[in-house]
This record gives C-alpha cells, sequence and structure tokens, in this order.
C-alpha cells in the first residue's frame, strides 16, 4: 500500500501525466468524429446497404462510437505504464528507489497497480465522454441511443478489459526493454503500423504457404485485442475470449519474465 | 545508544566479477560503530562496487556483506537502519526535492513531515520545492545526506559525498560525519581527498584492484610507514650537517633547491642535532607521517585504472 501511495506520488510530481492528457482529449475528438462519420455511412443509408460502404455493420459502428478513443488511450496507457519502469532508469532514480525496497519485485506490483488504475481512469473518462457524445450524434442521424441495446454494454465492458490488459503489457514491456527511448519507439510502432505490417505479412502466409496462418494473426497483441473487443470479423476466427486471454498472456510472461530479470539485475 | 568497536558491517569474502575484470576480489573487512571509517583505494579499486554490494544493488559473484548481522535485502525497513549516498545519487530532473524525499518517505511508510525535516538539516529548506534539474553539484549532495537521513539509520554509507563541495561543504559535511559517529552511528565514506580523510576517518580500510591492502586505525596504518617519515632542512652548512647526520645513520638527501632530506628521524630530533653540532637552520619541516603518503606506498604499483 505504501508503494502504491509512493508509485502515484512519482506519476503526479512530474509533468509526464498532464501531456499525456492533453494529448489525449484532441485524440479522443478525432475518434469520435471518425466514428460519427462511419456511423453516418452505415445508419444514414436506407435499407442497410450502408454495411456495403466498409465501415461495417450497425453494432460495430454504433460500439465504435461508444468506445471512442480505445485505440489513442490505450496507446497512451501503454506508454505511461512502460515509462513508469524505463523512467527509473532513464532518471538514474532506480538506485533511489531499490535502496528504499530492495524486495524488487514489490516495486514492480505497485507499477502495475497503479498503471491499472490510470488504464481505469482513462477508460472511464473516455466511456463518460462518449455516453454524453454518442447518443447526440446518433440523434443526429435521427437514430435512437441504442443504450438498451446489450451489445453497447457489452463493447464498453471489454474495452475497460483491453485498457487493463494492455496497462499491464506497459510495464511488462518498460521491465523487459528498460531502454526508455527503445520502449517507447518499440511499443508505438508495433501499436500503430504493426498491425497493418503484421495483418499482410500473415495474409502472405496464409495464401502462399499455409492457410492456418491467417487464424495465428489473433498473436499479434493488437489484433487480439481487437478480436476481442470487435468480435469475429471473418467466419473462421476465434471467439472473443480467446483475444482476452491471448492478451493476458502476454500481459503475464513479460511481468514475469520482466520481474524476474529485475531482481536479478545490477543497479548501477 | 553508543557501542563502540562493535563490528556492524561485516564483508566477507565479497567477489564480483564482470566480464572482463574482477571488480571486487575477495575482499573481507569489517566497520566498527561510533567511528568513522574512511574506504580508500585508487580509481578503479572497486570501492563502489563494493558499496552497492552491500547496499543489495549490485549482486556479488560471491561472499556476503550484512550490516547489524543482516543482509540489506532481508531487512523489513533499511531506510530506517541504514542511510546511503552513492556516487550517481539522482532525482528525477523535474521533479522538487521535496517531493524526491516524500516519494521515498511513501515507500518506506515515513510522515510526509520528515522530508521537511531533514531538508532544514541540510539546509535546503528555502530551496526545497525547487525542481532537481535547478540543483547544483553542492546543493545535490546536500540532498543526497538529507535522503539518508530521513530514516534516522544507525548506520550511513557513502561514496565520495565530498565531490562537488566547495571548502565551507566539505567542513559541514566533515562535521556533520563526525558529529553523527560521535552519537555511536556507524559512518562508512569513500573518498578520494586523502588529506580529508586523515581530518575526517578513526579507521580506514585501504583496497586496490578489488582486494584488500590494509585495514585499521588511521594511527596504526600510519605506524606502520613512520619509519619513512621525512624533515626537510635548509641550512648554510649543508655539506657539514649531511655529514653530522650520517654519522648518526640517517638517510640524507641534498636535492636540487639546496635543502636536505633527511628520513628516519623526526623535527625535534633533527633540531636538536643541528644544535649539537653548531650548524645554523633556515629552515626545519616535518613531511612525517601523512595518509596520503602512507596511500601512495601502500597501493604504488597494484592499480591504475582497471
Ligand atoms: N557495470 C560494470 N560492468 C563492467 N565493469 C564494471 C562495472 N562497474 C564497474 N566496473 C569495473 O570495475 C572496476 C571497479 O570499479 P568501481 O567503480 O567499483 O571503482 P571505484 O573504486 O569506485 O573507482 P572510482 O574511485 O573511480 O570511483 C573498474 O575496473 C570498472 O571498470
Ligand atoms: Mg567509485
Amino acid at each position: 500500500m505504501n508503494l502504491i501511495r509512493a508509485e502515484l506520488l512519482k506519476l503526479f510530481t512530474t509533468s509526464l501525466w498532464w501531456i499525456f492528457a492533453i494529448v489525449l482529449l484532441p485524440l479522443w475528438g478525432l475518434a469520435l468524429g471518425y466514428n460519427w462519420l462511419a456511423a453516418n455511412v452505415t445508419l444514414g443509408t436506407e435499407g442497410g446497404d450502408g454495411e456495403l460502404a466498409g465501415f461495417g455493420s450497425v453494432e460495430s459502428v454504433v460500439s465504435g462510437l461508444y468506445t471512442s478513443g480505445q485505440s489513442a488511450g490505450v496507446l497512451l496507457v501503454v506508454l505511461l505504464g512502460a515509462i513508469m519502469v524505463t523512467g527509473e532508469f532513464f532518471h538514474l532514480t532506480a538506485t533511489s528507489t531499490f535502496l528504499t525496497t530492495p524486495r524488487r519485485e514489490r516495486v514492480i506490483v505497485a507499477k502495475m497497480i497503479v498503471a491499472v488504475g490510470i488504464a481505469v481512469s482513462v477508460w472511464l473518462l473516455t466511456t463518460v465522454l462518449n455516453l454524453a457524445a454518442a447518443p447526440l450524434a446518433l440523434g443526429n442521424l435521427n437514430k435512437p441511443s441504442y443504450l438498451a441495446e446489450s451489445f453497447v454494454w457489452q463493447a464498453i465492458g471489454l474495452n475497460g478489459l483491453a485498457f487493463v490488459l494492455w496497462a499491464l503489457v506497459g510495464v511488462g514491456a518498460g521491465v523487459l526493454i528498460r531502454s526508455q527511448i527503445g520502449t517507447v519507439i518499440t511499443l508505438s510502432v508495433l501499436y500503430v503500423i504493426g498491425t497493418q505490417v503484421l495483418t499482410l505479412i500473415f495474409f502472405a502466409l496464409s495464401e502462399y504457404v499455409w492457410e492456418p496462418f491467417m487464424q495465428l494473426r489473433v498473436l499479434v497483441p493488437t489484433l487480439a485485442s481487437d478480436l476481442l473487443i470487435t468480435g469475429p470479423q471473418l467466419d473462421d476466427d476465434p471467439p472473443r475470449w480467446v483475444g482476452g486471454l491471448i492478451l493476458f498472456g502476454y500481459a503475464t510472461v513479460t511481468a514475469v519474465i520482466g520481474t524476474l530479470i529485475t531482481k536479478r539485475r545490477d543497479i548501477a | 545508544m553508543s557501542r563502540p568497536n562493535y563490528a556492524e558491517i561485516s564483508v566477507e569474502h565479497l567477489t564480483k566479477q564482470y566480464a572482463k575484470v574482477r571488480a571486487v576480489d575477495d575482499l573481507s573487512f569489517t566497520v566498527n560503530a561510533g567511528r568513522v571509517t574512511g574506504f580508500l583505494g585508487p580509481n578503479g579499486a572497486g570501492k563502489t562496487t563494493a558499496l552497492r554490494m552491500i547496499l543489495g544493488l549490485v549482486t556479488p559473484t560471491s561472499g556476503t556483506a550484512t550490516i547489524g548481522g543482516v543482509r540489506y535485502t532481508d531487512m523489513p525497513d533499511p531506510i530506517r537502519r541504514v542511510g546511503a549516498i552513492l556516487e550517481a545519487s539522482s532525482a528525477h530532473r523535474g521533479r522538487s526535492a521535496r517531493n524526491h524525499l516524500r516519494v521515498i518517505c511513501r515507500a518506506a511508510g515515513l510522515p510526509d513531515q520528515r522530508a521537511d525535516e531533514v531538508l532544514a538539516l541540510v539546509g535546503l529548506n528555502t530551496v526545497g520545492t525547487r525542481k532537481f534539474k535547478g540543483y547544483s553539484l553542492g546543493m545535490k549532495q546536500r540532498l543526497g545526506i538529507a535522503a539518508a537521513m530521513l530514516g534516522d539509520p544507525r548506520v550511513l554509507i557513502l561514496d565520495e559525498p565530498t565531490n562537488g563541495l566547495d571548502p565551507e561543504g566539505i567542513r559541514w559535511m566533515r562535521d556533520l560525519l563526525k558529529a553523527l559517529a560521535a552519537e555511536g552511528r556507524t559512518v562508512l565514506v569513500s573518498s578520494h581527498l586523502l588529506g580529508e580523510m586523515q581530518q575526517l576517518a578513526d579507521d580506514v580500510v585501504i583496497i586496490a584492484a578489488g582486494r584488500l591492502i590494509r585495514q585499521g586505525p588511521v594511527a596504526e596504518v600510519l605506524g606502520a610507514t613512520a619509519g619513512m617519515a621525512r624533515v626537510r632542512v635548509r641550512t648554510p652548512q649543508a655539506e657539514q650537517f649531511a655529514a653530522a647526520l650520517r654519522d648518526e645513520k640517517l638517510e640524507v638527501v641534498a636535492t636540487a633547491d639546496g635543502t636536505l632530506q633527511v628520513t628516519g628521524a623526526d623535527t625535534a630530533r633533527v633540531g636538536h642535532l643541528a644544535f649539537t653540532a653548531g650548524v645554523e637552520l633556515h629552515e626545519l619541516t616535518g613531511e612525517g607521517a601523512d595518509l596520503e603518503r602512507a596511500f601512495l606506498d601502500l597501493t604504488a604499483g597494484k592499480a591504475g585504472a582497471r
């Protein structure tokens, strides 16, 4: 408990958190605008032809609206989780931290708990904003709010789960990679471009090498979280929970290996 | 509170093998409570590595180090038992000194106001809210002391704490460490400044190339090289006096600037010999036992940057 309080104080006594907060809001606005556009196309066309325009079913565009800011929020949470660890080495505060708490695994656990707390806060914030903005956007299209539909609440809940799992992946990656700049670049690239590139690679593998490769693409963390939130897109995609499990696997493996490494590492 | 001569820190066969160097090599020594112990050695001797092993930051290849009989990593509340300043003691650049200390307080379960108390103790209370990046080297060292004192520990371990301090700061540090030792605490302090150590330390531990060279009270370590004590003499009758000194089986060297270097006697003896020989003296200076010479003699040829 003391360690969690210490980690929170660390977080809120430097400028990092409010820089991230300032970045989050415009990104959320952008995401909302995009999702509103998608809803416009899908729902605005009579007779449901809109689905053909490529933005997905009514269910998925409405879920999209209610989870706006997911991709940006998760990216920021992942980076924050990673920097909570790498910052200790970058700013040479690891000495002071581990002198105070020689049981290093406790420090890592405290960081994970705080990162999860941040993830939940960001999820709550974007969800509250979405619950205010999405009905307005839908009303504008003369559509109901869909808030009575269970799929909306399922999407919102799974969105929260994705936030939490990614926060753990962030801390784990920070411990594993340690270099501040290396971690930030690796995570951002993997998260932003990696998804597309890796989808292409898996597509090529399944076309030319062996067809089931396409199903293995859910092993990519970002695709696993897509699967978790939006559900299977292709007929032979595995069910949602597989995505959640894979993401949880990444979080656990990075955290456990990272903690073991941290325990042995010489702090100089 | 005071329990003099009780071995508070005990290092046994400590070894650290890095890929290319054996930074610390089968090192054993003890540090007693109620005294300031100087930890001396040339650059690269392994001082920092040894101290970091004592503090659980670096894992020894073999051997053990305990403080009050307990390994640092096994202490439930290390901040209340041991205070440490290490070479690269650092805080986050964008965090204020006060918040840096509060983070430690929270993690160690100490009340937040301890941060303000130790800031006052080291004279930083007026600049506590300033960010760390705005601190001078001397202020950073003071902040390091403040952090070390947060838990009011019985044992202090300091790696070159006088680095970057001005003469007044050095004196402040010396008085503080002496006062802390006088209260019965254990103070282990590494330094390059040998003259400084001579004024500060009660005991010394001298290492070179990772190995122990000598350990003991300063006077004893100096005594071991006291045969080397030298006296410088300036006289218009240099040749005559040199002959008289050699008759007394003393070693005399005539230097280029016209003085005589006499080895093996103190100033009183040389002065007396001058008097009986009827020789006029213009200068008589003792260059006797000093830690720097003892240190250089003891570590000669054993080190150098590795
Ligand atoms: N992390 C490391 N990896 C490899 N070698 C190291 C490491 N840390 C220290 N060394 C080597 O170990 C030896 C002892 O270094 P150490 O810093 O302990 O010496 P020191 O006595 O503190 O020197 P100084 O007086 O210059 O501070 C040196 O040869 C150094 O190069
Ligand atoms: Mg050193």
